[in-house]
C-alpha cells in the first residue's frame, strides 16, 4: 500500500512538473496564435498570408552575402530572428470583422510577459497596437494590431525585435507598410 | 494483324507514360493537379514544347531584384501543369480552395505564403519543403481563366534572395519556370 502511495505520489509530482514545464515554455514563446483569423478569408476582398519560420529565417541569414552591402544590411536585420508570420485581410465593406476577432488576438497579448507600447502611432489610417514580450533582460517578439474600418493586419514577429528594427522591416520578409513612428508624450498643462 | 498489333500498343503505352509515371509515384505535385482539377472540374493541359525546351536549357531569362539574369530552379527539377481557357469561378470562395489545399499537403509543406484577391479573381499559393540541401517549392496560381501549378527546386542562396519579397516571389518562379531562353 506504501509502495502504491509512494508510486502515485511521485508520478503526480512528474505531471505537475512536466505541466509547469510546458506552461513556462507556451509563455517564453512569442508566437501567437493566428488561425482563428482564417475564417475572415471568406468575407476579404484582399488576403495576405505570410509564414516565415525559424528554420526559414536562419536560411535567410545564413545565406544572404556578406559582401554586398544591402544584403548585409538584410542580414543584421534578420539575425536572431525566429520567425515572422502576417495575416492582412482587406474587405469592401465596413463591419466585416468584429471586435471578437480582435479579442481573440489581443485575449493572449494580457499575459505579463506581454506589454503595450503607449507611445506609438501609425502614418497610416485608423489605430495601431503594437505589444512586446520581454521576459529579464531580452526582448522575446512583438506583435502589431492594425485595424481601420475595412482592413486587419496582425504582424508577429518572434525573437529579439524593437521598433526600429520593425520599421526597416516594412516592406520586406512580407511585412506590409505600417507607417509605425514613436510619438513623443504632450506636455502636461 | 499480331505484328500490327504489339507495336501500336508500345506507341500508345510511351505515348501516356509521364502522367502514368506521375500518378503512380503518388507525389504532391500530381495531387496538388488533381486537387485544382476536382475543386473547380477542369482539366491540366501538357506543358508546350517550347516552355519545355526552355526549362531544359542551361540558362533562363529570370529577373532577379538585382537585375541580374539567372536560373531560378535548378536544372531539371521543374514540373509544370498548365490549364487555359477554362473557369475557374470562386465556388464557396477562395476560403474552401485553400482549406482543401492546406489539407492535401499539411504535415509535409510549410504554407509560406497565400495571396488571394477577390477583386482580381487571383490566388496564389507558395508551398516550401526541405530537400536535403535544396528546397523544393511548390507554386499554385489560379486566375479567372488560367492557372499553373509549378514545382521547382531551389538553391537556399536564391530562396533566401527570394524571401526578402515574398509576394512577388510565386510569379518570380512561375515565370522562371516558363520562360524559354531562346525569346
Amino acid at each position: 500500500m506504501r509502495t502504491l502511495f509512494k508510486t502515485v505520489k511521485l508520478a503526480s509530482l512528474g505531471l505537475l512538473l512536466g505541466l509547469s514545464v510546458s506552461v513556462t515554455a507556451r509563455a517564453q514563446n512569442a508566437r501567437i496564435e493566428m488561425g482563428q483569423l482564417d475564417h475572415l478569408g471568406a468575407k476579404a476582398s484582399e488576403t495576405v498570408d505570410v509564414n516565415i519560420d525559424e528554420r526559414l529565417m536562419h536560411l535567410t541569414a545564413k545565406f544572404l552575402s556578406g559582401k554586398d552591402p544591402d544584403e548585409v544590411k538584410i542580414k543584421e536585420l534578420v539575425n536572431g530572428l525566429k520567425g515572422i508570420y502576417v495575416k492582412s485581410f482587406e474587405f469592401e465593406r465596413d463591419g466585416d470583422y468584429s471586435q471578437a476577432d480582435i479579442e481573440s488576438i489581443r485575449l493572449q497579448l494580457r499575459s505579463p510577459a506581454w506589454s503595450k507600447i503607449l507611445n506609438v502611432s501609425s502614418k497610416k489610417e485608423g489605430s495601431v497596437e503594437v505589444y512586446l514580450m520581454s521576459n529579464a533582460a531580452q526582448v522575446g517578439g512583438l506583435v502589431v494590431v492594425a485595424t481601420d474600418l475595412k482592413e486587419l493586419t496582425i504582424v508577429n514577429i518572434v525573437g529579439p525585435v524593437d521598433l526600429e528594427k520593425l520599421s526597416q522591416l516594412e516592406g520586406q520578409f512580407g511585412v506590409p507598410e505600417l507607417g509605425i513612428e514613436r510619438t513623443k508624450p504632450k506636455p502636461k498643462n | 494483324m499480331k505484328r500490327l498489333l504489339v507495336p501500336t500498343l508500345l506507341l500508345t503505352l510511351l505515348w501516356s507514360a509521364p502522367d502514368s509515371v506521375a500518378e503512380a509515384k503518388g507525389d504532391d505535385f500530381g495531387a496538388v493537379v488533381k486537387v485544382v482539377e476536382e475543386f473547380y472540374g477542369v482539366k491540366h493541359k501538357g506543358i508546350p514544347f517550347l516552355a519545355k525546351a526552355g526549362i531544359k536549357a542551361a540558362t533562363a531569362a529570370a529577373h532577379l531584384a538585382g537585375g541580374s539574369k539567372k536560373r531560378l530552379a535548378e536544372a531539371g527539377s521543374v514540373k509544370l501543369a498548365f490549364f487555359e481557357d477554362q473557369q475557374f469561378s470562386a465556388k464557396g470562395g477562395f476560403s474552401d480552395f485553400r482549406a482543401t489545399l492546406k489539407a492535401r499537403l499539411a504535415g509535409r509543406w510549410l504554407p509560406f505564403i497565400q495571396v488571394l484577391s477577390l477583386n482580381d479573381e487571383a490566388q496564389t499559393y507558395v508551398f516550401l519543403r526541405d530537400a536535403g540541401p535544396k528546397y523544393t517549392v511548390l507554386v499554385v496560381t489560379i486566375e479567372k481563366h488560367d492557372a499553373t501549378v509549378v514545382q521547382v527546386n531551389l538553391a537556399p542562396q536564391t530562396l533566401a534572395m527570394l524571401m526578402q519579397n515574398p509576394n512577388d516571389m510565386g510569379r518570380a518562379i512561375m515565370d522562371d519556370a516558363t520562360t524559354d531562353d531562346r525569346e
